[in-house]
């Protein structure tokens, strides 16, 4: 590869460019509505959607262009990691020329003699001092050279390569995610058995139970499960929301719930015109033949009962609103009745027609199975991403609270000393500090170049 | 005394240490300050008690209703000002700063936010409740420091730097600035990002689906990215690093407030 394309796969520059095009796309992604069928964005962005269709912005976090930038953001961090973690390694090394962004000088010569009392006599002194201040102090002394190194906080000079690596990572995990996760959504009556798609197990839902507060609303699902494999019942276990059950490669959600409408029980009231009154109980779809030859049907059942412009009943919601059943009777080959009767209104009658004239029939009351709806979903590149945002958070932590900073008093046989001094942030701040504390009155001289 | 009343009481607490602080910027005596700094702490205790007796009284998290999260990111604020008060001298930034905590409070104790105690339904039966919302908010405090420091950076007329020393304090601003990005990027990134991805792979199945709150946060992580690394590019430091705190923490709020009430998803119940 090409020094320049290296360079510019690795620069900050890029980085920044790259953060900024994510940015706007990200805030794009949350301002039009993903996922939707092409109708959708026809109807309610009339002007807008054959733009939105044409640019992927319906689905645009797997969108080519959001995937390519993420890609390209990857390439970034690995190139810039690749290429710093040398200058870092060599860093580490006590002997060697201490690398860029050193600050460091000749002293002044009034400064000298004191710098060589330092590496001399006060040796001892010029430990305790940095050792008090919790430094960690090497000394390397040979005939070419003596050294004097003092340093805090290591695992902070490789804290941004840290994050950087927790950032790859979890890259990588959302992009294994992205291709090989699975979710499967399972919809159980209790009793049911299900056969796990892809899998050699089955889960039965034993018992699903609904808590309620006080006030009515849902406290608690639970869906109590048993995992059979070859008939065998290996392992029950209670889900609710946020516990899982775990099994094999799939963990098992509790999502929510809901109710078989189409297997409603209902208890109807024949009020007949010649008097008495007798209670019926009739699962929809089933018939019953009444004592005075009569059969009642139950045809379907609607939880919340609506007409639409066509004069088609249909359910507004899955909620038991306006509960209301299509019954019929009839005699013979006569029908006596057919119509809708409402649970909530007993008297409305305009959805009815009878040829028996004082025939009443009344819903008065229903119950339909409950079903339990889990969600199965497996995730091989969960992990990578927790091991991601591991590094990631030890990163950070280290970066800003494990600064590293280094003294390093060295002399060359027949040279001056020099004193040099390394901190990331502050780096004035922390040579004058260092000048300061070994006493020294010489005005710095910078020679100090940026290199990150 | 129920925890209302304690919240109200620290409310008159913050807004008097907030105008003690207005006044010491224009009568520099010391003791101004610490009159600040002391009605400051009065008011956090205060606060901290409404917050006990909230969660004692309710069985739950103090953060679940957005009455209670205002309340309590009110609260972090607090905490961080008073932290950096002590570890810095926050001089100018102090009373602005003030004036966001009094802004918080007064939404929190507005009839805006229905003070009721909300049963927590199944998704928020968690004790990842109280990790993912309380460090979320906390790295937001210090945000929040960042937001005023930078504002004010960038509202320092041009021709006030020639004054003698002006530049110097703009600059203390930028590092002021840079301080508290340094405490809430990392608070924000745990609680935010991964506390909230481990409580969704928990609740939902899913550790990330691209829903407008989780998108938003990223976002806010994106902006605090950002101006982390133009600190580092000449000529990119100062104003333009500043403005990106500020749009962060507009970010952040978005994230808190807006999605909420704007868009739509999994995560509309806050």
């Amino acid at each position: 590869m090409s020094s320049g394309a290296w360079k510019f796969l690795a620069s900050l520059r890029l980085a920044i460019a790259l953060l900024i095009l994510i940015i706007i796309l990200a805030v794009i992604g949350t301002l039009i509505p993903q996922e939707q069928e092409a109708d959708f964005y026809r109807q309610h962005l009339p002007g807008l959607s054959g733009l939105i269709l044409f640019l992927n912005l319906d689905h645009l976090y797997r969108s080519p262009l959001f995937l390519s930038l993420v890609f390209l953001f990857l390439l970034n961090l690995l190139f810039c990691a690749l290429q710093q973690l040398p200058a870092r390694f060599r860093r580490l090394r006590i002997q060697g020329e201490p690398g860029a962004g050193t600050v460091s000088e000749g002293p002044e010569p009034r400064d000298r003699s004191r710098l060589e009392r330092w590496l001399g006599d006060e040796l001892a002194r010029l430990q305790d001092i940095f050792r008090k201040r919790r430094y960690r102090v090497r000394l390397v002394s040979t005939e070419q050279e003596k050294i004097f190194l003092a340093r805090k906080g290591l695992p902070g000079l490789f804290g941004p390569e840290l994050v950087h690596l927790g950032l790859i990572v979890i890259i990588a995990g959302g992009l294994i995610s992205a291709i090989f996760s699975q979710r499967i959504s399972l919809a159980l009556v209790e009793g049911q058995t299900e056969k796990i798609p892809g899998q050699n197990f089955s889960l039965r839902l034993d018992r699903f139970t609904t808590e309620y507060y006080p006030d009515g609303s849902v406290r608690d699902w639970k869906s109590l499960v048993s995992v059979l494999e070859n008939g065998q019942v290996r392992l029950q276990k209670t889900i609710e929301v946020n516990h899982p059950l775990k099994y094999g490669r799939l963990s098992f959600f509790q999502m929510s719930y809901g109710r078989d409408w189409d297997r409603t029980s209902l208890e109807l009231e024949i009020g007949w015109p010649e008097g008495g009154i007798q209670t019926i109980r009739i699962r929809t779809g089933e018939s019953i033949n009444l004592e005075n030859g009569a059969r009642l049907k139950a045809l379907s059942f609607i939880p919340d009962f609506q007409v639409d412009s066509s004069g088609q009943a249909y359910s507004r919601s899955p909620e038991a609103v306006n509960p209301a059943a299509l019954v019929e009777m009839v005699e013979g080959d006569r029908q006596l009745f057919l119509g809708w009767v409402f649970f909530g209104h007993p008297d409305l009658n305009r959805y009815q027609r009878q040829t028996r004239p004082g025939l009443k029939i009344n819903l008065k009351s229903f119950s339909a199975p409950t079903f339990s709806v889990l969600e199965a979903s497996s995730d091989p590149g969960a992990n990578l991403v927790w091991v991601g945002s591991g590094l990631l958070i030890l990163g950070l932590l280290a970066s800003f609270y494990l600064p590293y900073r280094e003294v390093r008093l060295k002399q060359r046989a027949g040279a001056h000393p020099v004193l040099s001094t390394y901190a990331r942030k502050n780096r004035e701040a922390f040579r004058q500090e260092v000048s300061h504390l070994l006493g020294l009155a010489g005005k710095k001289e910078l020679k100090d170049k940026t290199d990150e | 005394m129920n925890e209302f009343s304690f919240l109200l009481l620290a409310f008159i607490t913050y807004l008097l240490a907030m105008l003690a602080g207005f006044i010491s910027l224009f009568r520099p005596k010391i003791h101004w300050r610490r009159v600040s700094y002391y009605l400051g702490l009065g008011g956090l205790i205060l606060h901290t008690i409404s917050l006990i007796t909230r969660t004692v009284h309710s069985g739950q998290a103090p953060f679940t209703t957005m009455y209670e999260s205002v309340s309590f990111l009110a609260w972090s604020c607090v905490l961080a000002v008073i932290i950096f008060e002590r570890k810095f001298r926050l001089e100018k930034t102090g009373p602005y700063l003030w004036l966001v905590v009094v802004a918080l409070m007064a939404l929190a104790s507005s009839p805006a936010l229905p003070k009721a105690v909300n049963p927590l339904v199944p998704a928020l039966q968690s004790y990842w409740l109280w990790l993912h919302v309380s460090v979320t908010l906390l790295g937001e405090a210090f945000l929040a420091v960042a937001f005023v420091a930078s504002l004010l950076y960038l509202l320092t007329p041009e021709k006030k730097l020639s004054q003698p020393g002006q530049e110097a304090r703009r600059e203390k601003l930028d590092q002021l600035a840079y301080r508290a990005v340094a405490v809430g990027f990392p608070l924000f990134t745990l609680g935010a990002l991964v506390f909230g991805m481990i409580w969704a792979s928990k609740a939902w199945g899913r550790y990330w689906g691209w829903d407008p709150k989780e998108v938003w946060s990223l976002i806010t992580w994106l902006f605090y990215a950002l101006y982390l690394h133009t600190r580092l590019v000449h000529g990119w430091k100062g104003k333009r690093s500043a403005l990106i705190a500020v749009l962060g923490f507009l970010a952040a709020l978005f994230t808190f407030f807006g999605v909420n009430y704007f868009l739509s998803g999994l995560h509309s119940y806050a």
